[in-house]
């Protein structure tokens, strides 16, 4: 498993407050990363540092063994998309039209039909054809969820295609809560097409609220706290009562399904178990 | 539309150069006297008219508010510092009469570009300056003879002005100039000023000599200007208000308020320095100085100037 | 290429996905093609008509003339249409255009359909500047140096329009998000500031002085010659033909600075890049034109109902309707009063606030 991306002890402070403790992590292609933790374990820092979106107070972050810091943004944007927590917008932007502007910020190429077909898949594959013509502006939280998910779809297509229409994988997909307004179903989608993008060679780096969902698709657990690396590795591994306890400071108790004997977690409440 | 435009606009550059030698022919010509005539400045208009050539007048802008038909016999050409070039030249006027004021520059540099001499009379608060004005104004239009006459009237009338004044006695009046009031803050007329010359030719002293020009001052300066009168402007409807003026904490501490003295009147009479100064001046003298002994001459005639009290 | 997607599939409309897409696209260029007839129709209308009358057809042979360098060029007709009307076209199509992209680049680069340089106070900005130029302007430059005062006019007011957008976008913008009020407040208070300052300058200045600064608050196309055209012709056109480039960036923008940068955008570059062109724009039309209200966000406001938000395509379509905007406010304006003369901003605010008040209530019964 090549590396895609390699943090060597990567922190972040911002004034005086560490946010990041000195964290290592390797993400392998193919490989699905699941973070995990309590509100403010620095998650979405974590995440911020990986995309490049934050520069590191200390340590490195590298793609393909060269530093992110070094990488215009047009040539990282080729290799990574992020979905990130969605905002509401202040202009009345079709559907289409957001998913038309992942598509323009790595490739001047496609333009007309052939630009209109990009954006058309990554509707289907967002299952969201029927929003085409949408304004964002009126959309529900999952709705808006779904095309910012398309967006992602429509960068990572594009990138491809500007990086000479290589095999998929060399790419990575970052998930920041990407089902927290969506249903059962959609959940369940959404993380399906991350997924298999995964099967196709891609890295996925996911923040997730649900364990559940964590240990279904999760190659790799990491979970936070207090801006450190508590525990990572398989789901069997991270998933674990006396971890989860420390971690979220109430009792969550494991139990492993019948077959696959994979980890389950059944919140009771607390006092009463 | 760049390209376009870019080429449009070389072309005409060059062909400026045309325009300039045309102004320079047409700048020489004699005067005539069925020339057509746009006055910009209400002193110009009313000089005109007492020149008896309001016929040529093809149009006046919108401080030309005396004689009152000034404005409704000939079209407006809008703000004095307001004018527009093509507005000006639609009239196919001969010449532009201006004062100082007159603008903006731009627009009276196209004016003169297309050939309209555009001459510019002075605004010297004097009696030197009016004189000026009206033989200036008379070589321009040709009506020396009556300029002359107009002239000498004038001169006469502030002879006699200037008598009258050696003769008033007591002590001197102080009296401040009110140019506008807004939210209760007084615009007042300092050093320089037109109104600041016709206090002087009235006899009376500016309260605000210290101030240059008109500006805003606070209230504690009105009180320790102490104005024995205040003098302001008749516009219309919008002339201030005695009960309201002498209300103000500013004003009712002046001795102004004891004799409730407000004097207003017509503005251009009062400030635009024209032929009927003198009148106006004496008119002024009398409010100020009710015993007052003035000649007949300055009590005015068909164009009598009234201060209202 | 489908991953599994649970849910009901995409339901087909009668009219297929892509279809709709080519539709929204041909729409789009065909607003455009109707706002360059609409500019052109303004324009010869502006040529033609004006309070001096002039036949449309020896309207046509004086342009023809002065084209080719032949024929009458010196009659008072041909000075009016090439001396007057001319210039004063270009002057109003430029800063007309100008003044409708900084409005669109500024609501764009604040995520905020409310951001008008003329609202938040860079024109305000620009204006100080150009009357701190023309107050203390020929106390600075000692007139050895023969440089026009004029010249020195747009870079003065292209610094105050510079400056004020930082200072906005300094206090408004924290973490890569604006707070629309507190920009609304800065706007404000920087209005006000250089409210306050301009009385200052007012106090300071002479008669002669006072009058330019009168003229320039009140904002007008009449004072439009080939010298001014001459200077400001260059800066603005120079700023339309930048802004194309930055269309991308600024769709990007719209969805957070961050999602910007993920998606590849240069945010710093791109935004100081937009802050220059919003300055230089307002500073040049400021400077030739004097502070014309309300065309910066009526028209990209307009424009986003009709043909979308998508800047490849508000820009250009703001250009053209600014253009044709300020034409068509400049004939108004120069008409119905001949041969007196109304102020532009008259026009612009009596057709703008309107307008405004409508998008308002527009939008409280869109989101109660």
């Amino acid at each position: 498993m090549t590396a895609l991306i390699e943090a060597a002890d990567v922190a972040y402070a911002v004034s005086g407050r560490t946010l990041v403790h000195p964290t290592d992590l390797t993400l392998g292609a193919g490989e699905t990363l699941v973070i995990v933790g309590p509100n403010g374990a620095g998650k979405s820092t974590l995440l911020k540092l990986l995309t490049g979106e934050l520069a590191p107070s200390a340590g490195r972050v590298r793609y393909g063994g060269r530093d992110i810091r070094a990488l215009p943004a047009w040539r990282l944007a080729a290799m990574r998309a992020v979905m990130a927590q969605s905002e509401t917008l202040a202009f009345p932007f079709t559907v289409a039209e957001v998913v038309g502007i992942g598509l323009d910020g790595v490739s001047g190429g496609a333009r007309g039909a052939a630009r209109d077909a990009r954006i058309l898949d990554a509707l289907a594959r967002a299952d969201i054809v029927h929003l085409a013509a949408r304004d964002v502006q009126t959309l529900s939280g999952g709705e808006r969820q779904r095309a910012q998910f398309a967006r992602a779809l429509a960068q990572l297509e594009a990138g491809r295609a500007a990086m000479g229409d290589a095999p998929r994988g060399g790419q990575v997909l970052f998930l920041d809560e990407p089902v927290s307004s969506l249903d059962l179903g959609h959940q369940i989608a959404l993380l399906e097409a991350a997924r298999a993008l995964a099967e196709d060679g891609l890295g996925v780096v996911a923040v997730l609220h649900d364990l559940n969902l964590a240990t279904l698709y999760a190659d790799r657990i990491v979970a936070l706290a207090g801006g450190r690396v508590v525990a990572a590795g398989p789901p069997d591994r991270v998933v674990d009562a006396a971890l989860l306890r420390d971690v979220f400071a109430v009792p969550l108790p494991v139990h492993r399904r019948a077959g696959s004997g994979a980890p389950f977690v059944l919140p009771e409440r607390p006092g009463r178990g | 539309m760049t390209l376009s435009e870019t080429a449009d606009m070389l072309r005409t550059i060059v062909l400026l150069a045309g325009p300039t030698l045309v102004t320079l022919l047409l700048a020489a010509s004699p005067v005539a006297a069925s020339e057509r005539l746009v006055a910009a400045g209400g002193v110009v208009t009313e000089i005109l008219y007492a020149l008896g050539v309001e016929g040529r007048i093809v149009g006046v802008d919108t401080t030309s508010v005396h004689p009152p038909r000034a404005l409704e016999d000939h079209p407006d050409v809008g703000y004095l510092r307001a004018l527009s070039a093509e507005g000006v030249l639609s009239l196919a006027p001969d010449r532009v009469i201006a004062t100082d004021a007159a603008g903006p520059a731009d627009a009276l540099d196209l004016v003169r570009q297309a050939g309209v001499p555009i001459d510019v009379v002075g605004e010297e608060p004097t009696p030197a300056g009016v004189v000026g004005r009206i033989r200036t104004i008379g070589a321009l239009v040709g009506e020396e003879a009556r300029a002359d006459a107009l002239a000498a009237e004038v001169e006469a009338g502030f002879a006699a002005l200037q008598e009258a004044r050696a003769r008033v006695d007591g002590s001197p009046v102080r009296v401040l100039f009110v140019l506008s009031l807004q939210n209760g803050r007084a615009m007042v007329g300092g050093a320089g000023t037109a109104a600041d010359a016709i206090i002087a030719l009235a006899g009376g002293v500016n309260a605000v000599p210290e101030v240059a020009g008109y500006k805003p001052v606070t209230d504690e300066a009105i009180i320790a200007a102490a104005p024995d009168v205040v003098l302001s402007i008749a516009r219309g409807d919008h002339a201030l208000d005695p009960d309201a003026l002498f209300a103000l904490p500013a004003f009712a501490l002046t001795p102004a308020a004891e004799g409730r003295r407000l004097v207003s009147m017509d503005g251009l009479a009062l400030l635009g320095f024209g032929p009927r100064t003198p009148q106006a001046a004496a008119a002024l003298m009398r409010a100020l100085h009710p015993g007052a002994e003035i000649p007949a001459v300055l009590s005015g005639g068909a164009d009598a100037v009234e201060a209202t009290r | 290429m489908s991953a599994g997607v649970a849910g009901s599939g995409a339901s087909v409309p009668a009219r297929t996905p892509a279809h709709a897409l080519a539709a929204r696209r041909a729409r789009a260029r065909l607003g455009l093609v109707a706002l360059v007839v609409l500019v052109v129709a303004l324009s010869i209308l502006a040529l033609g008509a004006g309070a001096v009358a002039i036949p449309p057809g020896r309207v046509v042979a004086i342009l023809r003339d002065a084209a080719t360098g032949a024929g009458e060029v010196a009659t008072r007709d041909a000075l009016v249409v090439t001396g007057i009307r001319l210039p004063r076209l270009l002057m109003g199509l430029l800063v007309g255009a100008a003044l409708a992209v900084a409005g669109a680049l500024m609501q764009g680069l604040f995520r905020n359909p409310l951001a008008d340089p003329g609202l938040v106070g860079v024109s305000s900005g620009a204006g100080l500047a150009a009357g701190v130029t023309i107050v203390l302007g020929e106390r600075l430059v000692p007139a050895s140096l023969g440089i026009d005062p004029f010249a020195l006019l747009p870079i003065g007011a292209f610094l105050g329009g510079l400056a004020s957008t930082l200072v906005l976008y300094a206090i408004a913008t924290r973490n890569g998000r604006t707070s629309i009020a507190t920009m609304l407040l800065a706007g404000i208070a920087l209005g006000a500031l250089a409210g306050a300052a301009s009385g200052v300058l007012a106090y300071v200045s002479d008669d002669r002085q006072l009058r330019d600064l009168t003229f320039w608050s009140l904002g007008s196309l009449g004072g439009a010659t080939w010298a001014k055209l001459a200077v400001i012709a260059p800066i603005l056109l120079a700023t339309l033909a930048a802004t194309p480039i930055l269309a991308r960036a600024l769709n990007a923008l719209v969805l957070g600075e961050a999602e910007a940068y993920h998606l590849g955008i240069a945010v710093e570059r791109a935004k100081a890049a937009i802050v220059v062109l919003v300055a230089a724009a307002v500073g040049a039309s400021v400077a030739a034109a004097g502070v014309i209200g309300f065309v910066g966000i009526v028209v990209p406001h307009l424009l986003r109902l009709v043909v979308g938000p998508d800047h490849r395509v508000l820009l250009p379509a703001s250009a053209l309707l600014g253009a044709g905007l300020l034409v068509g406010a400049d004939l108004v304006a120069r008409t119905v009063v001949a041969p007196a003369e109304l102020p532009i901003g008259i026009v612009t605010a009596a057709i703008g606030a309107p307008f405004f008040l409508w998008l308002l209530l527009r939008r409280r019964g869109l989101f109660p």
